[in-house]
């Protein structure tokens, strides 16, 4: 019981450390950069994004329709390429496979529970792939690329103004926010007195204590963003924002440096022949 | 200016601005806070839904709502690279719909029963959409997925289990009393900031007709499930093919009517797209 004890304290020492060490928020500031403005010079973010939204849409569908595992393994060594070729940030590359495998180990051990059995792992196993295909293929879209390339690609398909908007927003705000909002985490912990952290009670109320900080300093934070949020929209009303994005004359204006060019032609020939390669591959495996 | 005190397109605009950088800013800390377990039981920080609930209790329900959900697809997932594609969609409509709809019920922003119980309303009409479109994406992605032993029961039992685990845990602790702690703090502070005035019963009705509403939402939802049981549909179909062909043409053929769907896709997006320039 007292061994017990001792482990569990053990592990909740380092779960609150775990968070603290995720809680650097210049870290995380840097990494959430370095993923998006970080890699201009890569193979990926120099395709053209059109190109890459229509390979997504390829790479993020079919994958769903076949249970072939060789196939499906070929598709995977090719997404694991090209994820390479755009250099993710590793934090996002450790979110990813957190992702995927909990997710499918915790389904495995619960059907477990129910009288399954290994064979159950076989059938996981395939979907861990599909899902690893997938999310991969996404990851090197969507991180490989710039996000004023992407939001333009996004506004070429159709999509609204608001969302390639906000997408340039968002990485505009975010430092600025999450600087704001550590100066106000600050402040309460510099005014606060935290419990003592002895004992596994006192773990976790101190714990309880930090996240009822968290939640507390939302309410100036909300307060700042209103004024901000009504600073930007005026800014937005000024320079005609609700007419441009409505107006095919700026859209036109908006989107005419997107060129397909050789390097795009070579990517979507290089993907194609892999596909067929691969599809080759599984028939005479399968025979 | 502005006798009736209605809400205007650039405060609806404001009011998107401000759900999507708040929601987004605290999704991204909940994608980076790992969740621990004790046994079966998940102890997670799930997510800061109390923000866009405060803000939909507070101004336009409809705008913070899909300020909220716009937040989140950007910041945690396009900007950490785990945008789902297809996936993505129902949670989208899910926050949407939950928060637009536990922002119209809380008519009076001071009265404390209505609003936990809004609050957790909106949680549960999330989470619920969630669960059931869950469960319909794991029967999709597996193969022959009844005849797999013990998986049917650990599949319903799991996404059960979490719904229960997810209102009860994270609902209450992290959506009911921080949004009971942030409404009436907030009521009457904030909406000066925004240049309007607080909400009440004449400038409530002001707004849009909650029949619109409701009729939204009950067409988001089948939306999402008519598209889940598309796609199950479709698996069926490429079941079937497999069986009669049973060598490797009929998946080529497959990848080829796959391959011709998408680029007919982009096709009708994109004709789509140029009409709708031309009559705007």
């Amino acid at each position: 019981m007292i061994l017990r004890n001792i482990s569990g304290v053990k592990n909740m020492r380092k779960l609150t450390e775990n968070i603290l060490d995720k809680f650097s928020i210049d870290y995380l500031r840097n990494q959430v950069l370095k993923n998006a403005y970080g890699n201009d010079d890569t193979v990926i973010a120099g395709l053209d994004p059109r190109v890459l939204l229509v390979w997504y849409l390829f790479f993020g569908l079919v994958p769903w329709f076949l249970n072939d595992v060789v196939f499906l393994l070929g598709l995977f060594l090719f997404v694991v390429m090209t994820t390479k070729a755009a250099r993710i940030a590793p934090l996002v590359l450790f979110l990813f496979c957190l992702g995927v495998f909990s997710q499918t180990g915790y389904l495995f051990i619960a059907a477990l529970f129910f009288g399954g059995s290994l064979d159950t792992a076989a059938p996981l196993l395939v979907m861990t792939l599909k899902v690893a295909i997938v999310s991969l293929a996404s990851i090197t879209v969507f991180s490989g690329l710039n996000p004023d390339r992407l939001a333009n690609g996004m506004l070429w398909f159709g999509c609204p103004g608001q969302l390639s908007f906000s997408i340039s927003f968002a990485y505009r705000i975010l430092p600025v926010l999450m600087e704001e909002f550590q100066n106000i985490l600050l402040s309460y912990r510099l005014r606060g007195c935290p419990p003592k952290k002895e004992g596994f009670i006192g773990k976790i109320r101190y714990l309880g204590y930090q996240v009822k900080m968290i939640i507390q300093s939302f309410y100036p934070l909300m307060l700042n963003t209103a004024k901000r949020s009504r600073t930007t929209v005026e800014a937005l009303e000024l320079r005609g924002y609700r007419y441009s994005i409505q107006n095919p004359a700026v859209r036109r204006m908006k989107l005419s440096m997107l060129k397909i060019t050789r390097a795009d032609l070579m990517f979507i020939g290089i993907s194609a022949v892999w596909v067929c390669a691969d599809l080759l591959l599984s028939v005479l495996i399968s025979r | 200016m502005n006798p009736e005190n209605k809400i205007t397109q650039s405060q609806k605009l404001m009011v998107f601005v401000l759900s999507m950088s708040l929601y987004g800013l605290a999704t991204l800390f909940t994608e980076l806070i790992p969740s621990f377990q004790v046994g079966i039981v998940e102890f997670s920080v799930e997510y800061f839904l109390f923000i866009p609930l405060t803000l939909a209790m507070l101004f336009d329900p409809l705008s913070a709502g899909l300020g909220a959900a716009t937040g989140e697809l950007v910041f945690s997932e396009i900007m950490l690279g785990q945008f789902g594609g297809l996936g993505e969609l129902e949670k989208f409509l899910t926050v949407t719909i939950g928060v637009y709809i536990a922002g119209r019920l809380a008519k009076n922003p001071l009265n404390r029963a209505v609003v936990a119980g809004a609050a957790i309303l909106g949680v549960i009409v999330q989470q619920f959409m969630g669960c059931v479109v869950d469960i319909l994406k794991v029967q999709f992605a597996v193969e022959e997925f009844e005849a797999v032993p013990g998986l049917p029961e650990s599949v319903f039992f799991t996404e059960g289990f979490a719904f229960l685990n997810d209102v009860l845990f994270s609902g209450i602790l992290f959506c009911m009393l921080p949004t009971l702690f942030l409404v009436p703090k907030l009521y009457g502070k904030i909406e000066p900031l925004l240049g309007m005035k607080p909400r009440n019963a004449e400038n409530m009705s002001a707004s849009p007709i909650p029949v619109k509403g409701v009729v939204l939402s009950i067409v988001g939802f089948a939306a999402a499930i008519a598209a889940e049981l598309l796609a199950s549909g479709g698996y069926e179909l490429i079941d079937w093919e497999a069986a009669w062909a049973e060598s490797s043409s009929a998946i080529i053929v497959a990848i080829i009517v796959a391959a011709v769907i998408a680029l007919i896709t982009i096709g009708v997006i994109r004709s789509k797209a140029a009409s709708s320039k031309e009559t705007v």
